[in-house]
């Protein structure tokens, strides 16, 4: 008979381990979770309510802060449905800076993921490194862009502005000065036998269930199963370009952290292969008034691969100036609510907030 | 079965064992358009023979003017990279549809959250009735006939001097009393 | 030392002092831009060195960041967190959605005016602040403490009725302490 008595716990909004605003109940006997059952809504807005009442340019401003640390895929995805209504072609300079501004997006939301990842297992010094280093890559974006943190770049048609003069030095010397302090990185993290110790065994998704269960991104590849939008439906220029996408075996915080280790360096080599042949001309579709658009009546649906997983845009259109419904899928909407709830069973309370933050939970795409 | 790879032949079976309407929409791509009765059985076909193991989404359209729901669902098959979307159509009055819970775990978010938003019944669903929203007592909230405007108004202080669809050249120009430059009349929401 | 405009004692000189050099935020990221708040937080745009630093509970802290929007399920949860924290404490909002809305000012489920719900000191404007924005709102709170005006907890009791007022306008399902014993 066991003397411990089963209680319940609100690991709730307000909590120095959580990612972002959410609640994560848990039934704990002792130390060990026996039920969990993840709360969203804290952040919901009413997206997709507000969008049928703007037009399609208004629609812009919204879009990027569906998912706040990495607001670029939401506005490409939507970008691309709409592109597939009206048949609308990309020039060939305009789809090489769309996926140099993903690969950068991608590897500044990896810094915000180590500083996470090593927080949640008391290995601080990381954190600091690693969100002072994204700090270059948001300077590069600055120029690029005008924002910081929300571009509203990219759109149906190709992109708004053209680079910038002496951007790709400066991006060339970012790169290398990063890939340097990416190997500093692992010294701390992936040799520490801290790490090693609570991170292997931890958090297991079983291989045969995990594409039933609707495991996306780095999870399902940190199962041994290789997919990836960009290789399986290749979108602007990833076809030409030379990457591989990792795989690694076993299921666990460790191999997903194998896996994430590897796509950073990735990045860096896709952005300088996209600077190096990078050609001239066009960047932008011009569209003819775009207070005055509209678009003919149809469906989409586009995919496109973030760093949590695959994003989906289905959007309808009846042949006027607003959308008529745009039903977005967010890549953590699957990872972060019923594959979550199933594989913090049985593990250790000091465990949730490390399995939270290794499976990419972002709480803004699952309630929009 | 061997998985099939060619986007025709999907549709020829399905339409064989079904009679439904269906095209191919674009490369790697079929549309079926099937009743609601039927919607569970293509489901549970293409899982099991075709291959198409994910879920990929369940949208929701509300086509108020017709008085129905429509629901897509999206299927992919990872080694053939083909998508299937099945769409069916239910009544608006009193929205019902089968619960695909036991095919697949996942559909079970996407229905709660159907569920809260629209008002649509799924007959044996588990878990908790409020998802995303909290002590909500009006009309399901992505409903067309809801006026999300007058809602917010009434129940939220509005801050004065806000109105709707202004444009921002002519409220400049009031209010700073200049000219409208000639760069700025490029486009125009009349033409 | 001693300001004499506004003629402060020496005892409240250095009380003042020492609170505003040694201000704790508590850890509750309410909206979007809370993605300013780590790099504000480490090496490139230091805040610590004006003696901000982090603090885990409402009982612990002194500062409440309300970054951004509020929908009305978190609304319910910062009163409670706010009611938690003891004297002297302070509030400041980021950006344009705690002054008028923002861009969901059509939205069912986001509060438009934060000032209607819990007193704020100090807002900051912008989609998001940057971190050096930030940090200048923290300085013209510094400032404020300095001069004596800093009195976020006793405009909230002295106003109690009005707040609760506001707050249950919104938030249907009341179960939080009235203070009616």
């Amino acid at each position: 008979m066991s003397r411990e008595k089963e209680t319940t716990l609100y690991i709730g909004p307000q909590h120095p381990g959580i990612t972002g605003n959410m609640m994560v109940k848990v039934k704990v006997k002792g130390d060990t979770v026996t039920k969990a059952s993840v709360e969203v809504g804290y952040l919901h807005r009413a997206f997709e309510k507000l969008i049928e009442r703007r037009n399609w340019l208004q629609s812009f401003t919204i879009l990027c802060r569906f998912c706040v640390p990495e607001p670029d895929p939401m506005e490409l995805t939507y970008a691309r449905a709409v592109e597939q209504l009206e048949g609308r072609i990309v020039p060939e300079r305009g789809q090489y800076i769309r996926t140099m501004v993903m690969e950068m997006a991608r590897l500044q939301s990896f810094m915000l993921w180590y500083a996470g990842q090593s927080g949640s297992a008391g290995l601080y010094t990381l954190g600091q490194w690693s969100v002072g280093d994204r700090d270059y890559i948001l300077n590069l974006f600055e120029d690029l862009t005008g924002g910081r943190v929300y571009h509203m770049y990219i759109w149906p048609g190709g992109v708004r502005r053209d680079l910038p003069k002496g951007f790709k030095d400066k991006a060339l010397r970012v790169m290398d000065y990063l890939e340097k302090r990416l190997d500093e990185y692992d010294k701390l993290l992936f040799d520490n036998t801290i790490f090693q110790k609570r991170a292997q065994g931890v958090g297991v998704i079983p291989k045969e269930k995990a594409i039933d269960w609707g495991v996306v991104g780095a999870p399902l590849r940190g199962c041994g199963i290789k997919h990836d939008v960009r290789i399986d439906e290749p979108y602007e220029v990833y076809d030409k370009l030379d990457f591989i996408v990792p795989t690694h075996e076993g299921g666990d915080v460790w191999s997903r952290a194998q896996v994430r280790r590897i796509e950073a360096r990735q990045s860096i080599s896709i952005i300088r292969q996209v600077l190096e042949k990078m050609p001239e001309g066009e960047y932008y579709n011009k569209i003819p008034n775009p207070m005055k658009w509209s678009i003919p009546a149809g469906q989409a649906w586009a995919k496109t691969e973030s760093v949590r997983g695959e994003v989906g845009f289905y959007v309808v259109s009846d042949g006027s100036e607003k959308p008529r419904r745009v039903h977005v899928k967010g890549a953590a909407y699957t990872n972060g609510v019923s594959v979550t709830e199933k594989i913090l069973v049985g593990q250790n309370i000091a465990d949730v907030s490390f399995i939270l933050n290794s499976m990419g939970v972002c709480p803004p795409e699952i309630e929009r | 079965m061997s998985d099939l790879i060619k986007e025709n032949e999907i549709l020829e079976q399905i339409k064989a064992a079904f009679q439904v309407e269906g095209k191919v929409s674009s490369e790697r791509r079929t549309e079926v358009f099937a009743d609601k009765t039927q919607v569970s059985s293509i489901l549970l076909l293409a899982k099991n023979q075709y291959g198409f193991k994910h879920l990929n989404h369940i949208a929701c359209i509300d086509w108020i003017e017709e008085n129905k729901f429509e629901l897509v669902y999206i299927l992919y098959n990872h080694k053939t990279g083909l998508t299937l979307l099945v769409h069916t159509k239910i009544d608006r009055e009193n929205p019902e549809m089968e619960n695909i819970d036991t095919i697949w775990d996942q559909a079970n978010t996407y229905e709660r959250e159907m569920r809260e938003m629209y008002g649509i019944e799924f007959p044996g669903l588990v878990g908790a009735k409020e998802f995303i929203l909290e002590d909500w007592e009006d009309t399901p909230p992505m409903r067309r006939d809801f006026d999300t405007l007058n809602y917010a108004t009434n129940t939220y202080f509005h801050q004065a001097g806000r109105e709707d669809a202004q444009d921002v050249r002519t409220t400049i120009s009031t209010r700073s009393g200049e000219e409208i430059p000639d760069f700025a009349k490029k486009y125009s929401r009349d033409k | 030392m001693m300001n004499n405009k506004n003629s402060q004692t020496v005892a409240e000189y250095i009380k003042n002092w020492s609170r505003k050099n040694s201000l704790f935020v508590m850890a509750y990221g309410t909206g979007c831009g809370a993605i300013e708040i780590p790099p504000t937080m480490t090496s490139r745009y230091d805040a610590e060195r004006l003696g901000i630093s982090g603090a885990a509970t409402p009982r612990q802290a002194d500062v409440l960041l309300i970054t951004g929007y509020l929908a009305t399920k978190t609304l319910k949860r910062v009163i409670r967190v706010y009611e938690q924290m003891q004297d002297p404490k302070y509030v400041i909002a980021f950006g344009s959605c705690t002054i008028n809305g923002g861009m969901y000012y059509d939205s069912y489920n986001t509060i438009n005016i934060l000032e209607k719900y819990i007193p704020v000191d100090v807002f900051i404007n912008g989609c998001m602040p940057r971190p050096e924005a930030v940090i200048a709102g923290f300085q013209k709170l510094q400032e404020k403490i300095a001069r004596g005006d800093a009195d976020n907890g006793t405009r909230y009791k002295e106003n109690l009725e009005w707040y609760r007022s506001n707050q249950k306008k919104v938030i249907k399902n009341w179960r939080m302490p009235d203070y009616n014993w």
